[in-house]
C-alpha cells in the first residue's frame, strides 16, 4: 500500500465513523422521543396512530445504519480465535474467504434491497400516507452499502498496518 | 439432512471469523436460492427488513439507553452508597455491596455487560484498594452482573419473548423470585469467602447512615418502582415501560440530581446503538433462517424425532439444559436465543412445557454462559477492569457459578419457583 493511501485511509475512516455515529445517536434519540411521546399522548386520550409503524421503522434503520458502525468498530459477534492463531498464507487465505463471504452477502443484500425499494416506489405508509414506503425500505440497501464501506475500510486499515479497534461485547 | 448441511456451512463460516449474523444470512439466503432460485433474492431483503422492524424489540435499545443515562448521572454511585449502608457492616462488605448494587441496577438496566461495566468500574478498583484479591473482586462482580438478565427487566427475556411468542411481562415477573434468591445466595457465599480471606468490615451499621443513603438514593430507587410498577400493573407495555425508563432516568439524573455528564452520555448512547444493531442484525438474519427452516419443516421434524424418544417434559428439559449449557460456552446469549429458540419451541410446546417457565430456564442457562469461557462477555469485561487473568478468576468464580446452577435446577424442576407470581398475578 502506498504512503498516500496510508495517509487517507484513517482520514476517510474517521469521517465515515463520525457520520455513522451521528446517525446512530439521532436514531436512538428519535426512537426514545417517539415512544415517550406515544405513552404521553395515549394517556392523554389522543393515541398517536403512526406510533407502531414509525417506531418499528426507526428500529430497522438503527439496525442497518448501526450495523455499519458495528462493522467499523468490529463489534459484530464472531469467533476470531481460530483465524488469529493462523499465520502466513493460511491466514491470508482465511481472510480472503471471509471477505468474499461478507462482501458477497452484503452486495447481494444491497442489490436485493434496491430492487425492493424501487418496487415500493409510489406506495405510502398506512398510518402516514405522505411518507413513501420506499424511504423506509431504503435502509436495507443503504445500510448494506454502509457495512460494505466499513468492511473495506477495515481491510484497508489492516493492510495499512493501523491497529484494529478492540472487539466489543454485546448485551 | 438440511439442518446438518446448514449447520456445517454455518460452522465453517463462523470459524473463518465471519460475523455470526452475516454467516446466518449467507447460509439462509444460499439455502433459499438453492430451493427457489434467484427469484428468492428480493425476499431476502424483505425478510431482513421485517425481521429488524420487530416492534416488541424496541424495548432493547431503550433499556440500554436508560442504563447509559443512569451511568452518566451518578445514579449508580448512589445505589452503591445505599448498598454500603445496608450491608457494609458484614465481613467482606464490599463484595456484598457489589451483589446488592447489582440487584438494584438489574431492576433498571436489563444488560449484564452494562451492569458489570457500570458497577465493576467503581467497585472492583475499590475492592482492590482494600486488599480484596483481584480474582475474587472480578468473580463476584461478574457473577452478580448476571442477575441483571434474571431480575426484570431483561434484554434476553425480551428477545426470547419475541422469538417464542411468550408474554414479556410474564417472563419479567417469573424472573423476580429466582433473581432475588440467586442474589441472596451469592451474598452468603461472598461472605463465607470473605471470612476465609480475612477481608475487612466496611463500616458499622448505623440507622442514621441508612436513612441518609436512602434519602440521597430515594429518586434512584423510585426508578424501578415507576418502570416495573407501570409494566406489572398493566399501565404501560414492556416497550412503553422502556421509554418510561429513559424519561425517568433523564428527569432524575438531569433535573433532580443535575449530574448529567454529556460526554459520557454521548459515548454510552453510541455504544448502546451499536449493541442494539449487533443484536438486531442477528434477529433479522435469524428471521431468514427461521423462514427457510419453517418452509422445509425442520423444527417440526426435530420435535417429532425427540418426542419419538421421550415425551417426558422433565427429560426434555434435562436435555435442553445440557444443550444450552454447552452452547453457552461458545455463543453470546443473543446469538444463542435467535439461533436455537425457533428450532426448539415446537418441541417445548409438544411436550407441554410452559413457554414462560422455559424462558426462565433459557435465561438462566445463558446467564451461566456469560460466566464460562471461551465466550464469556461479562466475565471478560470484569477481568479487563480488574486486570486479572481469566482462568484465575474462573477458578474463584466456580462457587458463584455453582449457585447459578443450583437456581437453574430449582427453576427447572420446581416450576412453582418462577411461575408462582405469574399464576398469582396473571392467570
Amino acid at each position: 500500500m502506498t504512503a498516500a493511501a496510508r495517509a487517507w485511509v484513517p482520514r476517510v475512516r474517521a469521517g465515515v465513523e463520525r457520520a455513522l455515529e451521528w446517525a446512530v445517536m439521532g436514531l436512538m434519540a428519535a426512537l426514545a422521543t417517539v415512544v415517550i411521546a406515544a405513552v404521553i399522548f395515549r394517556k392523554a386520550g389522543a393515541a398517536l396512530v403512526w406510533y407502531d409503524e414509525v417506531a418499528a421503522i426507526l428500529l430497522a434503520w438503527l439496525t442497518f445504519y448501526g450495523s455499519g458502525l458495528a462493522t467499523l468498530k468490529q463489534a459484530h459477534i464472531g469467533f476470531p480465535r481460530l483465524v488469529q492463531r493462523l499465520s502466513g498464507r493460511s491466514r491470508g487465505a482465511a481472510v480472503v474467504l471471509r471477505e468474499v463471504a461478507v462482501l458477497g452477502f452484503l452486495g447481494a443484500v444491497a442489490y436485493a434491497g434496491w430492487q425492493v425499494t424501487v418496487g415500493l416506489w409510489g406506495t405510502y405508509l398506512v398510518s402516514l400516507p405522505a411518507v413513501p414506503r420506499a424511504l423506509s425500505a431504503s435502509a436495507v440497501p443503504l445500510g448494506a452499502l454502509a457495512c460494505m464501506a466499513a468492511e473495506l475500510l477495515s481491510v484497508f486499515t489492516w493492510r495499512a498496518g493501523v491497529p484494529a479497534p478492540e472487539r466489543e461485547d454485546g448485551p | 439432512m438440511t439442518l446438518l448441511a446448514m449447520f456445517l456451512a454455518l460452522l465453517a463460516l463462523v470459524l473463518l471469523d465471519v460475523p455470526i449474523a452475516i454467516a446466518l444470512g449467507v447460509v439462509s439466503s444460499g439455502a433459499m436460492i438453492l430451493s427457489r432460485g434467484l427469484d428468492a433474492l428480493p425476499n431476502v431483503a424483505l425478510v431482513l427488513f421485517d425481521g429488524s422492524a420487530n416492534f416488541p424489540l424496541i424495548a432493547v435499545p431503550l433499556f440500554i439507553l436508560a442504563g447509559a443515562i443512569m451511568n452518566a448521572t451518578g445514579i449508580s454511585r448512589r445505589l452503591i452508597a445505599l448498598a454500603t449502608a445496608l450491608v457494609g457492616f458484614v465481613r467482606g462488605g464490599l463484595a456484598l455491596v457489589t451483589v446488592g448494587a447489582s440487584m438494584f441496577f438489574a431492576e433498571i438496566s436489563g444488560s449484564a455487560v452494562a451492569d458489570v461495566a457500570a458497577l465493576g468500574s467503581i467497585l472492583i478498583p475499590e475492592m482492590r484498594r482494600k486488599g480484596y484479591p483481584g480474582p475474587f473482586a472480578a468473580a463476584v462482580s461478574s457473577s452478580a452482573a448476571t442477575l441483571a438478565v434474571i431480575i426484570p427487566p431483561s434484554i434476553p427475556m425480551i428477545l426470547y419473548g419475541a422469538m417464542a411468542g411468550a408474554s414479556v411481562v410474564e417472563l419479567f415477573v417469573a424472573g423476580i423470585i429466582p433473581g432475588v434468591l440467586g442474589g441472596l445466595l451469592m451474598m452468603g457465599v461472598a461472605h463465607l469467602m470473605a471470612v476465609r480471606y480475612g477481608l475487612p468490615v466496611e463500616q458499622a451499621f448505623q440507622l442514621r447512615r441508612v436513612w441518609m443513603a436512602l434519602r440521597d438514593a430515594g429518586w434512584a430507587l423510585a426508578l424501578p418502582v415507576i418502570i416495573l410498577g407501570g409494566i406489572f400493573g398493566g399501565w404501560v407495555t414492556a416497550t412503553e415501560g422502556a421509554g418510561l425508563a429513559v424519561l425517568a432516568a433523564i428527569v432524575v439524573g438531569g433535573f433532580i440530581y443535575r449530574e448529567l455528564d454529556w460526554r459520557q452520555l454521548r459515548v454510552a448512547t453510541i455504544e448502546g446503538g451499536v449493541q442494539t444493531a449487533v443484536v438486531m442484525l442477528l434477529v433479522a438474519a435469524s428471521a431468514l433462517m427461521s423462514t427457510h427452516l419453517t418452509e422445509v419443516q425442520v423444527p417440526q421434524e426435530v420435535a417429532a424425532a425427540i418426542v419419538g424418544l421421550t415425551d417426558s417434559p422433565w427429560a426434555v428439559l434435562a436435555l435442553l439444559n445440557l444443550f444450552f449449557l454447552v452452547i453457552g460456552l461458545f455463543l453470546h446469549s443473543a446469538a444463542a436465543i435467535v439461533l436455537v429458540i425457533p428450532i426448539v419451541m415446537p418441541l417445548v410446546r409438544a411436550v407441554g412445557i410452559d413457554p414462560v417457565h422455559f424462558g426462565l430456564v433459557v435465561t438462566l442457562n445463558l446467564g451461566i454462559g456469560q460466566q464460562t469461557p471461551p465466550v464469556a462477555s461479562v466475565l471478560v469485561t470484569a477481568c479487563s477492569i480488574a486486570k486479572a487473568d481469566i482462568w484465575e478468576v474462573s477458578k474463584v468464580n466456580l462457587r458463584f457459578i455453582a449457585i447459578l446452577l443450583a437456581v437453574l435446577l430449582l427453576v427447572t424442576y420446581v416450576p412453582a419457583v418462577p411461575l408462582f407470581l405469574v399464576q398469582l398475578l396473571y392467570r
